[in-house]
């Protein structure tokens, strides 16, 4: 994925922080290869993308973060989901499907 | 909660800083070593694995930065890194940072200094309330010029306008008053009854007038000042027993006015005008007119009220002629008392302001010439992960520091400058007293200082951050390119510099020589050696005690002349330049000698025959003031003992009435009628003609006069001239001693003449000095920004002009060289300096005397200063330059 920051870009980047997410608390790598996985690799984010919207959504109260073992016995922040995260993903789901919908359709017309 | 939560993050990143940071410094280690171990499981090895998870993360601080940008509250722990950073940076260069700070001090110091008399004179509202409400009425001379109003068509305005919810006309004038302690000369005003109303405000004891006090023969009352009862009466609660002794009438006081209330400026006490009836005459103007607009009425709406009445007027009243009004005008009162000051201010104001761009474009190539020494700075930070925005945040806060520095001390350095324009002011600068360093205009000083540092900063960061540059962490790279463009910059900004200088400078050398022409002006009479005392005795009517005023003037006159060291003593009724309004002027009548009106109105309807009528000033004097000023006799006598009180009247003309009224004819012996002046309605005789004098100023061409004989027409208010080679503080106080001898209840002003003369001649001074700080000042700056800029691109050339000097350049080609290119940017200075100044100077040209705004001789001799100035500056880093050693040059890469 390209760091370039416009706003679709962005909300689609808290989007799938928050979806990886719902399968449980990961450190910030995890969350880079799930969303790599669930994406069927279309979507590769890199650490200066991925750190900096993990950050700012802990700042919104979306996610909390703990110190935890990684499974090699490292030591690693971890990541889950909030109350509010939870309520922000449905939120962000909706407005993707709006958006979508809306693309095509707009991709539809001939 | 959401907001519960960003709160709790925002003080976590403010204050557990250090605990965040760690945090963020473990999380991308242990992340790089989670991607590490990763890729080794993938089967590289270990050292390939660090490598491309490196690549993966992208730099450590980078990824860091990024997630410190995203912060909440970010900005202000980086606003205070930078601030340190910044701080740091000026350190290191204690010079740089302490020649930036005073060039912005002195340009912002000057222009707050400035700024505080133009917001206290013009812009600061007047302290009543709803000052924006109270208007000035003028009548609108056949001239077309505003003027003061008569006594009944002010009652017209007042009575057939609807636009005012109160008006009210008023004089103010200097009484004798006794009574609460020495009897002192004070400013007292005439006011009608509304007087208070259209200002606003109410006594804050006692009571307002009303009607019944101006009704003629009402028992004599006055208001007075809030000074004036705390520090003559004694701040009585009571006020019942408070009379005070105003010319020769005693007043019962009967309200005290607000601290602060002072309108007209400097007068204490109030009473009630016309207490001895109208002045019936449309034609004499001798009262200002103010009035408060009613809610919803607009400055328009009421001028165009007043103009009708008054073009009404002007139709219908028997006294037509050029003493009549033509039309009405109403305008704020403030811009009316301001009025005359405005341009003079506003060119002072455009002036100072023009030294500040240089100041500030001196600034700006001090921070050029700094930003290019930083470049391998830069690149190194942008390396470790400063982002474009980040760096120009720096230079925005290093530029805010030096500003707000230079601001900082600059409003310091105002506090004094403000207390030497209020001493150095001319007295006629209307409202003086509220000129002080107030919150709006240190308001001003701080918006100011943030819009220089604002333009500075993006000006030096534009210039900084602009092309790659990682290009400054090349080895030996001197950004060859990049200074080049910069020097081109540097030589714009001193263009400009020279340019808005050369228009400064030929300002100042306009008004300085301006000020030449005036002072090369013959006044027409004697400056040195006088001693001026002004007496004025109550004003009275009755023929009898006027008369008894002639003998008492006369006594003093003898008595005066006894002081030791006196020669000569005169008197008169109008000193020349002194401001306080100078003569009253009028029409007056030619006559056969046995025919003399019987009566005012006999004299009206005689004003009728044109043919008849002559305009002059009317003066009261002596035979000795003419001796003490030494006004030449041209032809026939001037008074002596021979014009008694009883005997024929006479008069003396200036040379400019003999000119305007008789002219190819002899005025001697013709009779006069003058009597409108001052009551008395024998003819005078014209016995002598004297020479002219600029009774207004030099600036102002002299006036044909009238003088009229002290002791044949009698005159309350005089001033007395006493010639003399003895120490004027010794003649003032034998002539105070006289003057208590003769009657303990009058006061007198002393001054010498040449006071009095040289106040006349204050506002053109203050120009002249200001103006000419600011031009020299700017000349100083921009002559050292050429210097600068020439330096450093003879430092930067030293390799260039070595490898020339090896190929065979002797030393004067390397001197025209740099000279060549020093003059070129010089003289396109200049050369958009004049154009500017041709443009500029007209704004300026009613302040201008004997010399047109386009003098050559000024434009030509600044010219040549600047171009020499410059020339210097240029020569010094030339001349270096031509010391190059190709040798040292060379290996110097």
């Amino acid at each position: 994925m390209n760091s370039e920051p416009t706003s679709l870009l962005q909300g689609t980047l808290d989007l799938l922080i928050l979806k990886s997410l719902i399968a449980g608390e990961m450190h910030g790598l995890g969350v880079s290869r799930r969303i790599q996985q669930i994406t069927g690799g279309t979507f590769v984010v890199k650490p200066g993308s991925l750190f900096p919207a993990l950050h700012r959504m802990e700042e919104e109260g979306w996610i909390s973060s703990f110190w935890g073992e990684s499974e090699n016995n490292r030591r690693a922040k971890y990541y889950r989901l909030t109350k509010a995260g939870r309520k922000q993903l449905e939120v962000e789901t909706k407005r993707w499907g709006r958006i979508s919908w809306a693309i095509a359709q707009a991709l539809e017309v001939s | 909660m959401p907001l519960l939560v960003k709160v709790r993050s925002f003080l976590r990143n403010l204050f557990s800083f250090r605990r965040v940071e760690g945090d963020l410094d473990q999380e991308v280690h242990s992340h790089l070593e989670m991607l590490t171990e990763e890729n080794i499981r993938s089967g590289m090895q270990p050292k390939d694995a660090r490598r491309a998870a490196r690549i993966e993360l992208g730099g450590i601080e980078q990824v860091k930065e990024q997630v410190r940008e995203e912060r909440l509250g970010n900005w202000l722990p980086s606003v205070i890194s930078d601030c340190r950073y910044g701080v740091r940076q000026l350190r290191k260069n204690p010079s740089f940072t302490a020649v930036a700070v005073l060039t912005l001090a002195l340009g912002i110091g000057a222009t707050t200094s400035i700024f505080s008399v133009v917001y206290g004179v013009l812009l600061r509202p007047l302290p009543y309330p709803d000052p924006n409400r109270i208007m000035a009425v003028f009548e609108v001379t056949s001239k077309g010029r505003p003027s003061r109003v008569a006594d009944p068509n002010f009652d017209d305005f007042r009575d057939q306008s609807r636009s005012f919810q109160a008006i009210a006309k008023y004089n103010d004038n200097v009484a004798s008053v006794s009574g609460a302690s020495q009897p002192t000369r004070t400013t007292v005003a005439g006011v009608s009854p509304d007087f208070l109303k259209v200002f606003g405000i109410q006594p804050i004891l006692g009571r307002d007038f009303d009607a019944s006090d101006a009704k003629k023969g009402a028992g004599p009352t006055v208001l007075v000042s809030y000074g004036y009862w705390k520090q003559q009466l004694g701040s009585p609660r009571d006020l019942s027993q408070s009379h005070l002794k105003i010319d020769s009438a005693v007043f019962s006081v009967i309200g005290v006015l607000p601290a602060g209330f002072r309108f007209p400026a400097d007068v204490d006490l109030w009473l009630p005008a016309d207490l001895d009836g109208e002045n019936p005459s449309r034609t004499s103007h001798n009262y200002n007119a103010a009035g408060r607009l009613r809610d919803g009425v607009t400055v328009e709406q009421a001028n165009q009220d007043i103009s009708v009445i008054a073009r009404r007027i002007h139709d219908t009243s028997s006294e037509q002629g050029d003493y009549l009004l033509k039309d009405g005008i109403v305008l704020p009162l403030q811009d009316s008392i301001t009025g005359k000051a405005r341009t003079a201010l506003l060119v002072l104001l455009g002036a100072v302001g023009f030294l500040l761009l240089v100041a500030c474009a001196n600034v700006a190539n001090l921070l050029l010439a700094q930003a290019s020494v930083r470049e391998r700075e830069l690149a190194i930070r942008s390396a470790l992960g400063a982002a474009r925005g980040r760096l120009i945040r720096q230079f925005l806060t290093e530029a805010f520091l030096l500003s707000l520095g230079g601001g900082g001390l600059g409003v310091l350095g105002a506090l004094w400058g403000v207390a030497g324009l209020v001493a150095l002011a001319p007295a006629n600068l209307p409202r003086l007293e509220s000129v002080s360093i107030s919150i709006p205009v240190l308001v001003f000083a701080f918006l100011l200082s943030t819009a220089i540092a604002a333009g500075l900063g993006a000006f030096t960061a534009a210039r900084a951050t602009s092309g790659d540059l990682r290009e400054g962490l090349v080895e030996g790279a001197r950004g060859q390119a990049g200074s080049q463009g910069s020097q081109r910059v540097g030589r714009v900004i001193v263009v400009a510099q020279i340019a808005i200088t050369l228009v400064l400078v030929v300002g100042a050398g306009l008004f300085g020589r301006s000020l030449m022409k005036v002072l090369e002006v013959n006044p027409g009479f004697r400056v040195d050696k006088i001693v001026t005392m002004g007496v004025s005795l109550p004003w009275v009517d009755d023929p009898k005690a006027k008369a008894g005023q002639g003998i008492f003037f006369s006594n003093l006159i003898e008595r005066l002349k006894q002081i030791p060291g006196v020669r000569k003593v005169g008197a008169t009724s109008g000193l020349p330049m002194n401001q306080d309004g100078g003569l009253p002027d009028g029409m007056f009548l030619l006559m056969a000698e046995n025919e003399i009106p019987k009566t005012m109105d006999g004299f009206g309807a005689l004003l009728q025959q044109k043919e008849r009528i002559g305009i002059a000033d009317f003066c009261v004097a002596t035979d000795g003031y003419f001796q003490v000023l030494g006004i030449p006799l041209i032809r026939g006598r001037i008074f002596d003992e021979r014009d008694g009180a009883n005997s024929p009247h006479v008069a003396v003309i200036s040379e400019a009435l003999a000119r305007d009224r008789w002219p190819n004819q002899d005025p001697l012996g013709h009779t006069i009628e003058f009597g409108n002046m001052d009551g008395d309605l024998r003819l005078l005789t014209i016995v002598g003609i004297v020479g002219d004098i600029h009774e207004y100023g030099l600036d102002t061409p002299p006036r044909p006069t009238v003088y009229v004989n002290l002791f044949q027409r009698p005159r309350a208010a005089t001033t007395l001239t006493m010639l003399g080679d003895a120490d004027t503080r010794l003649v003032a106080s034998a002539a105070r001693g006289i003057l208590q001898d003769l009657n303990p209840e009058i006061p007198a002003r002393f001054r010498t003449f040449s006071q009095v003369y040289s106040a006349s001649l204050g506002s053109r001074r203050f120009n002249v000095i200001l103006i000419g700080f600011f031009g020299i000042t700017a000349l100083l700056l921009a002559t050292t920004g050429v210097f600068g800029v020439m330096a450093y691109s003879v430092s930067r050339r030293t390799r260039e002009i070595g490898v020339r000097v090896a190929l065979g350049a002797a030393t004067g080609d390397v001197l025209k060289m740099i000279l060549g290119q020093g003059l070129r940017t010089v003289f396109i200075g200049v050369a958009i300096g004049i154009t500017g100044s041709l443009v500029l100077t007209r704004t300026v040209e009613s302040m201008l005397f004997g010399v047109t705004a386009t003098d050559p001789l000024t434009f030509g001799g600044v010219t040549l200063l600047v171009v020499g100035a410059a020339l210097m500056a240029c020569y010094i880093p030339a001349r270096r330059a031509t010391k190059v050693d190709p040798m040292v040059a060379l290996r110097y890469e």
